[in-house]
């Protein structure tokens, strides 16, 4: 074998399981994560000469694979409407009164601890995994990018073939359902703290 | 009478909440800025729907760093021989 074989062989051992990890959390579906991972390290076997070290190994990846990613998304733009009408449809009505105020009943609970306080909590980041896949697939798209990457929202309308608008709406019923899943899931349950 | 005024002079919370999802992707005009302040005096909810999509931009952006804590299909041993593989044969 040669250096370069040895080096993106380690790359696997070394980095292989993080990326994936990252994938799949933005792709849902481990075939896909699979394939973004192996297109990444390929990506990075025939660009290595252009790595001059300038940032850690797993940072020049990462970096690669999050532009696979952002192609996958640019693909699945491509091929539908990219409109999920059942979920986009859902604005959460019975939390509403006719007149249009929260329902005493059914507004939002306070949320406690603080959000630094949960993140070395694994059962949270399971609950948060969890809810977020249930999210249709294109709306999760716009929420990763968003909310997880910080893609500017003109670069997101961009990628997917989308309007300001239709961002607008899928980021809305997204985090109105991301916020009733953690509610539920965490926030009111004992393990969860508000309780 | 202060909260009747209120109520009907600043957007009801079903549309609040979706100018707040607006306002983390768009900045909010002076004047919603002012309406929302208004509308906070006399609704809790929207107050704290507002701190929730905070809360949950703070943790989302944090959620790479403890993926491992959130993942729970492995990269399997099959996939990682068949990436080597292929790399193996790009890398010649």
């Amino acid at each position: 074998m040669n250096d370069l074989q040895i080096a993106a062989s380690r790359w696997v051992d070394d980095h292989g399981e993080c990326l994936y990890r990252y994938a799949l959390v933005r792709v849902r579906k481990p075939e896909v994560a699979e394939d973004l991972v192996q297109e990444t390290f390929l990506a990075a076997v025939r660009g290595y000469e252009n790595f001059g070290g300038r940032s850690s190994e797993r940072s020049w990846l990462v970096g690669i694979l999050k532009n696979k990613i952002v192609d996958h998304f640019r693909k699945l733009g491509r091929e539908t409407s990219f409109t999920d009408m059942e979920f986009l449809s859902d604005e959460f009505s019975e939390k509403f009164v006719s007149i249009g105020f929260w329902n005493h009943d059914l507004g939002p609970h306070e949320w406690k601890p603080e959000p630094d306080e949960v993140m070395h909590r694994a059962e949270f980041w399971q609950v948060m995994r969890d809810c977020l896949s249930r999210l249709p697939e294109k709306i999760r798209a716009v929420f990763t990018m968003r909310e997880m990457d910080g893609v500017p929202s003109k670069e997101v309308c961009a990628i997917l073939s989308i309007t300001d608008s239709n961002l607008w709406v899928m980021l809305h019923r997204a985090r109105m359902a991301l916020r009733e899943c953690l509610e539920i899931n965490w926030f009111d349950t004992p393990a969860g703290g508000t309780t | 009478m202060l909260v009747k005024f209120i109520g009907k002079h600043t957007p009801k919370c079903r549309e609040m909440v979706r100018i707040l999802s607006q306002s983390m992707d768009e900045p909010m005009p002076l004047m919603m800025r002012i309406k929302k302040r208004l509308h906070f005096l006399i609704c809790c909810w929207c107050q704290r729907y507002q701190e929730q999509l905070r809360y949950m931009r703070h943790t989302a952006r944090q959620f790479s760093e403890h993926a491992d804590k959130a993942s729970d299909a492995p990269f399997s041993a099959e996939a990682q021989e068949r990436i080597k593989q292929k790399l193996a044969e790009s890398a010649r």
